[in-house]
């Protein structure tokens, strides 16, 4: 994991991105000072619950926002460039080309009246110069590589006549066509069915792989990201509030959020029926988010420090793994609350 | 259409779906209000019925009478002047009293058309939704031929049988508004006819006379009220298109006649622009008043554009 | 198959009750008789008189029952026959005449039908990609000034300003010039009727983009590195057009009834200046053969409309 700085091509490097919405109600900090960076060929994932801002962070990376009505400051450095202030005609041949984006819904994201076929092959031409022809045979020999059988038919169909997994696949094409350096993956088996989800997170790391793509994966799903990432940050409230290579996460997790988010998907080693553990309450409101740190008003391990000081990112063990909490899993005032909350929970079984 | 113009403003919306973060709380308030765009709409059509009403009384100039300007003015028409402020037609009549006597006629059509059209479509539109059925089929297919006609060719058609008065051509613009009005109140009672309170209402032995008048009624009146404003410029401007055609009321100063009169052979239009434009501008504010008034109304009572 | 044939089935259904409607209204409360003859059908003591209403009675069928004559005058007018004109010397047949003015009517109709689209796609685009804005609220505001002004007013100012003040314009039609300044002429009055109507779908149109440019697709398009321009035309616009369609075939009823009036204030001698004349003479055949054509018109255009549809959507395809 531990690699030599000095021959490993940075691609992203993200410094201190803030990304907020003006409403009528006030400013919403959707995205609220997050450093990051991605190294070519790995793949980052980002996961928190939904309102965690993780998938703003992955369209304000892109910056693939609304025109009006929103302040992103920072920096965004991609291929060491800066392209945070960039215009979105500037923007326009990165996008698609460099980097492209595969979206949650495929029933939705896929223009309803355009065949798949052009649809494919509008980024193709548009990039790559491609004539009409040659962006057809390109966007076949796509779909075979997203294994789509009878590609050549398919091209001619449009997307309410493929299934939802399909459909997915020919975004997938459609974000892989132009080769680019850079793939945001944003919930792509959400909207799938569960047999179907495997699959599609397969090919999309076989492909990056073959491609030596980067990827950022966002999802709100742990398990999703364990088998298929380098990294992982995770959000919560528009902040990081930690992040590690892969397995010392899993291993090592210091925030309770982590731990709390790790609870709530189902484990096949567990019984089966077995209750999961939901995070009680709701997502920090970003128009007035709380003092300390977000997650204390939810957090079971919370004390009175959480709720006025707000914790910064604290290098762990390894340096490459940052947290942002005062009383980490593994912290003896953890410690000293877990102790209480089991006594609390026996007590209460039972008296049942 | 403006529920929706008004939800945009907050939000831009062509790099628009990446988020959209606005809950538009700011928005609702903004529907919730009438607005001083209203109230002066308002303030016009009322000051035009009461002009309408008492122009009898007021001391304002024959609308017949001939005003042949005897001190070197020349030939009528005359233009604007502190005597005539609206200027004179070729028969030096007062432009100012005929448009302000042509309110009447004008005003009185639409509102009784307005009128008819809500008493007979609504009736209807509420029976139909009502009770569904073999009468809701009849009574939607006569609505679809009442519709397959270009309501001026039908209002045009339903003149040429009868005697062009005051009352026939209200109740002709009447009946062209009884197809909208009632597939409006038709939709708005099968929106209501399946809800709690009705079947409540049912169960407890309610006669449908009693469920019709006491439960639907309230609701499906609301809806209709907005439609009222709207309806009434429609005939506003339909009996303004019949009167320029020389088939509104007989021998009736409307508005629509004025602008005939002055538009009229080649050279009016050209040589005393006023004959048209005053009543043009009065008819134009009357209208364009009675359409905002009605959107605003229907934006502030949330009536569906689906419902219309 | 099914769909179509019940689309067909009811469209002809919707015609032969409109027709019958049309004319009962006519033969009931209208009195032919009087309508062919003029004061003569009331002097049943001159023998000459009686004579001639005889010889109406017979050549009309006015002797026969009402549903009788309905079906003759169908059967005749389906074969094109729409019988002949009582108020012209010497009764030439209706159908003459239409002949004549139907052309006009429909260029008429058409060119402004073509205006307002015209007018109205480039306008919604850009005010819903502005939707919002100064440019968009004045669009608004004149949207509401143009809807709310009626169709003869609008003519007026327009023939005033633009071909009298500034004689940009022709200021009347001319039967008999060549083809081209007839079209010429056509512009300004079909100007007239397309302003509103291009205000309405406009309205619309761009309440449609603005719902479809908040779809995932779009941002799709965008993530792919498409121009706006190249996003609006090529991903918004087909998909918001769909009801903008349905109230194009809908609105050609507006247009009819624009057309007699315009038709009128710029002397163009079409259908809906006939209709006007007919009315006014009690010409009874001649205002129910065009009534009869208006309503065939808008009732296949409506058809059409369902098949565009189609054309338009793969989904509804089968």
């Amino acid at each position: 994991m531990i690699e030599n700085g000095a021959d490993v091509e940075m691609l992203l490097e993200i410094s201190d991105l803030k990304t907020h919405f003006r409403t009528p109600r006030g400013t919403v900090r959707a995205v609220d000072g997050v450093s990051l960076t991605l190294e070519r060929g790995k793949a980052l994932g980002i996961v928190g619950e939904s309102g965690s801002g993780k998938t703003i962070l992955s369209r304000s990376i892109m910056g693939l926002l609304p025109r009006h009505g929103v302040i992103r400051e920072g920096s965004v450095k991609f291929r060491g460039q800066e392209i945070l202030g960039k215009s979105t005609k500037e923007m326009q041949s990165v996008w698609g080309r460099e980097m492209a984006m595969i979206f949650q819904d495929p029933m939705t994201s896929l223009n309803p009246v355009m065949k798949v076929g052009r649809q494919i092959a509008e980024p193709l031409m548009l990039h790559l110069g491609m004539s009409k022809a040659e962006a057809r045979q390109t966007a076949e020999k796509l779909l075979r590589d997203v294994r789509i059988p009878e590609a050549t038919r398919r091209l001619d169909q449009y997307p309410h006549e493929l299934s939802g997994g399909m459909r997915q696949r020919v975004m997938i094409a459609i974000a892989l066509a132009c080769g680019p350096t850079l793939l945001f993956a944003d919930e792509p088996t959400t909207a799938l069915d569960v047999t179907v989800q495997a699959q599609i997170l397969e090919l999309i790391n076989e492909q990056r792989r073959d491609r030596n793509m980067s990827l950022i994966l966002v999802t709100h799903d742990l398990g999703v990201v364990a088998g298929f990432t380098d990294e992982i940050a995770v959000m919560y409230g528009g902040k990081l509030v930690e992040k590690a290579p892969t397995k010392v996460l899993f291993e090592r997790m210091k925030m309770p959020y982590t731990e709390a988010l790790l609870q709530s998907i189902p484990r096949l080693d567990q019984p089966s029926h077995s209750r999961l553990a939901v995070i009680p309450g709701r997502p920090p409101d970003l128009v007035n988010p709380p003092k300390g740190c977000r997650f204390a008003p939810r957090c079971a391990y919370a004390r009175d420090r959480c709720l006025t000081e707000e914790p910064q990112l604290t290098v762990a063990e390894s340096p490459d793994h940052v947290y942002a909490c005062h009383y980490p899993v593994g912290s003896p005032e953890y410690h000293e609350r877990r102790v209480e909350l089991s006594k609390a929970s026996t007590a209460v079984g039972g008296s049942i | 259409m403006s529920d929706t113009d008004n939800l945009v403003h907050a939000v831009d919306t062509t790099d628009g779906g990446a988020t959209n973060p606005a809950d538009s709380p700011a928005d609702e308030a903004v529907k919730r209000r009438l607005g001083w765009g209203f109230w002066l709409c308002i303030g016009w059509i009322v000051l035009m019925i009461v002009l309408a009403f008492l122009a009898p009384y007021l001391s304002i100039k024959d609308p017949n009478a001939n005003f042949i300007d005897m001190s070197g003015k020349g030939r009528p028409p005359y233009g604007p002047s502190m005597d005539h402020w609206f200027g004179t037609d070729k028969d030096a009549r007062d432009i100012f009293s005929r448009t302000l006597y042509g309110a009447r006629i004008s005003l009185t059509v639409g509102f009784v058309a307005i009128a008819f059209g809500l008493l007979v479509g609504g009736t209807l539109g509420i029976l139909a939704g009502y009770f569904r059925g073999w009468f809701d089929r009849i009574i939607s297919f006569v609505f679809v031929i009442l519709l397959s006609f270009p309501s001026l060719v039908l209002a045009i058609m339903l003149t040429s049988l009868i005697e062009r008065s005051l009352l026939t051509i209200s109740l002709v613009l009447g009946v062209l508004s009884i197809a909208p009005v009632g597939r409006l109140a038709r939709a708005s009672t099968l929106q209501y006819a399946d809800r709690e309170f009705v079947t409540a209402a049912r169960q407890i032995g309610a006669t449908n006379r009693r469920i019709i008048m006491r439960e639907l009624l309230p609701n499906v009146v609301i809806p209709m009220g907005a439609l009222a404003l709207l309806g009434m410029a429609v005939a506003i401007v339909a009996e303004g298109g019949l009167a320029f055609l020389g088939l509104s009321v007989e021998k009736g100063i409307t508005w629509g006649f004025l602008i005939q009169l002055g538009s009229e052979g080649s050279t009016t239009l050209q040589k005393s622009p006023w004959i048209a434009f005053f009543p043009i501008f009065v008819l134009f504010f009357t209208v364009l008043a009675l359409n905002f008034a009605g959107d605003r109304l229907r934006t502030y009572l949330d009536v569906k554009e689906s419902a219309l | 198959m099914r769909f179509w044939l019940q689309r067909v089935a009811m469209a002809v259904l919707l015609l032969l009750s409109v027709s019958a409607l049309t004319f009962g209204a006519m033969n009931i409360l209208g009195d032919p008789l009087f309508n062919i003859l003029g004061p003569v059908a009331g002097d049943v003591n001159n023998p000459d008189s009686v004579k001639l209403i005889e010889k109406a009675k017979a050549e009309f069928d006015l002797d026969e029952p009402l549903v009788v004559r309905y079906g003759l005058w169908l059967s005749d007018f389906v074969r094109g026959d729409m019988g002949v004109q009582f108020s012209s010397d010497g009764q030439p047949p209706v159908s003459d005449l239409i002949k004549e003015r139907l052309p006009r009517t429909a260029t008429l109709v058409l060119l402004a039908q073509l205006m307002a689209i015209v007018i109205a796609i480039p306008w919604a685009l850009a005010t819903a990609s502005r939707a919002g804005k100064l440019s968009d609220r004045i669009s608004t505001m004149n949207t509401f000034f143009l809807v709310a002004m009626p169709n003869f007013a609008l003519a007026i100012i327009l023939k005033f300003v633009l071909s009298i003040k500034l004689g940009w314009m022709p200021l009347t039609y001319v039967a008999n010039d060549p083809l081209s300044s007839r079209l010429w002429q056509m512009v300004l009055p079909a100007l007239t009727i397309a302003l509103p109507v291009a205000a309405v779908f406009q309205r619309l149109l761009r309440t449609d983009l603005i719902t479809t440019l908040q779809q995932d697709f779009i941002l799709m398009a965008r993530a792919k590195g498409l121009s706006r321009r190249r996003v609006l035309f090529r991903h918004a616009l087909r998909p918001s057009l769909f009801s903008f369609i349905t109230v194009v075939g809908l609105n050609t009823g507006a247009l009819i009834g624009g057309s007699i009036v315009v038709e009128t204030i710029f002397r163009i001698p079409g259908i809906g200046s006939s209709l006007v004349e007919s009315v006014l003479r009690e010409d009874f055949p001649v205002v129910l053969a065009i009534v009869m054509i208006v309503a065939v018109a808008f009732v296949l255009i409506n058809l059409l409309v369902d098949i565009l549809y189609s054309i338009i959507d793969p989904r509804v395809r089968r």
